[in-house]
């Protein structure tokens, strides 16, 4: 009933202990599974898709931001996802570093990981996307000569030394407007931090960004500039724990 | 005087917030409470609560249902309900609403109708006034 994926960087010997550690609790727990390992698979949509027609019902990624963004663009690029979405949940076990995703989730480290999945505590959550690439957090935008246009209806001018970012679920807990953003929304939420709370907050359902330079999803993925941003229509139940940074 | 007006207390938890380093081109609908600090040009239009900061500049017409302004407007306002104008703001055009509160210091060059049918019933009243402080 449950798949892990594991990412290909998780065969390096420094992650040894840790995905010992990680078994050995699943195994207590009684939530072990099947492993899928991504080194030794070339399509890991098609995976992904006979997992879910054999009635699986928990994907969980093993690994960091990237291996989320590979599992769920894997899990809702399939045609069967639309009939399944109710059924499947996705988690993460974080390991590694870069694993912003997992934190906001309310998932700090890889023992937490294994009691929250046994918790079983579910939200529904938006998936974003940027030209051919999801997120599930943020897209911050770096470029000196950006113009954003917003639902087709008016743009914004930046001042070059804004802090620029589009959100859909929150992953930080000291950010401006957080209690603001709904994880389930079909929203993205434009935040534009300047000096002295000089701060500026818009919600959208499309944003299209031009100019040069490029957008960093989820602290992993570059996005080349023009490009444009917008909810995608399937949305993932995930399992959280009680500390995750959004509602 | 205005800032501590009950009835603008929730701009706190506006929909929209635009920021002082922000200049927005374009025609800004929506449905919440809006916030405006920056610059604007265009049109503004909300089925709820306006707020123009005291540095802000819009050159839009706006349409809300109720409205505080303090910084400059050049264009019209049209508000449903109570407009409330505060001593920094500086309103070139036409303003129309069911309510409404001038502070001193104000400057308002344009016509201003209040025409209470809208915010209240069978109690109309309408007053033209043209002011130039």
């Amino acid at each position: 009933m449950n798949a892990y994926i594991y990412d290909d960087f998780l065969n390096k010997s420094r992650y040894r202990r840790a995905i010992n550690r990680v078994e050995i609790r699943l195994t207590d727990l009684g939530l072990n599974g099947k492993i899928i390992r991504l080194g030794a698979i070339k399509n890991i949509k098609d995976v992904i898709q006979a997992e879910m027609k054999n009635g699986i019902k928990n994907i969980i990624a093993v690994g960091n931001n990237e291996t989320v963004n590979k599992v769920v663009s894997s899990m809702i690029a399939n045609k069967t996802y639309g009939f399944f979405q109710k059924d499947v949940l996705f988690s993460i076990i974080p390991i590694g570093g870069n694993n912003s995703i997992a934190h906001s989730f309310g998932i700090k480290k890889e023992e937490d990981a294994c009691n929250i999945l046994l918790a079983r505590r579910v939200q529904k959550i938006d998936v974003a996307y940027a030209g051919n690439n999801i997120f599930l957090n943020k897209a911050e935008l770096f470029s000196n000569d950006a113009v954003v246009e917003i639902d087709d209806d008016y743009h914004l001018e930046l001042n070059r030394k804004a802090n620029i970012k589009i959100i859909n679920i929150n992953d930080d807990n000291y950010l401006a407007f957080k209690n603001k953003i709904d994880s389930n929304d079909n929203n993205l939420n434009l935040i534009v931090s300047g000096r002295n709370q000089d701060n500026t907050f818009i919600t959208s359902k499309h944003i299209k960004i031009n100019g040069t330079g490029e957008l960093i999803l989820d602290e992993t993925i570059s996005v080349p500039m023009p490009t444009e941003i917008g909810i995608i229509e399937q949305k993932i139940n995930v399992i959280v724990g009680k500390d995750r940074s959004f509602n | 005087m205005f800032n501590k007006d009950s009835k603008f207390e929730k701009f706190k938890d506006a929909e929209t917030i635009i920021g002082a380093s922000i200049k927005v081109k374009g025609n800004f609908n929506g449905q919440g409470d809006i916030v405006v600090e920056g610059m604007l040009e265009g049109s503004l239009k909300t089925a709820a609560n306006v707020f123009v900061g005291e540095k802000a500049k819009v050159s839009a017409n706006i349409e809300a249902s109720e409205a505080l302004i303090n910084g400059e407007i050049n264009g019209n306002i049209k508000v449903k309900k109570y407009l409330a104008i505060g001593e920094t703001a500086k309103i070139n055009g036409d303003v129309q609403c069911g309510e409404i509160s001038i502070e001193r210091g104000a400057s308002i060059t344009g016509q201003i109708i209040v025409s209470a049918e809208d915010s209240k019933k069978g109690d109309s009243k309408k007053e033209k006034i043209e002011l130039e402080a």
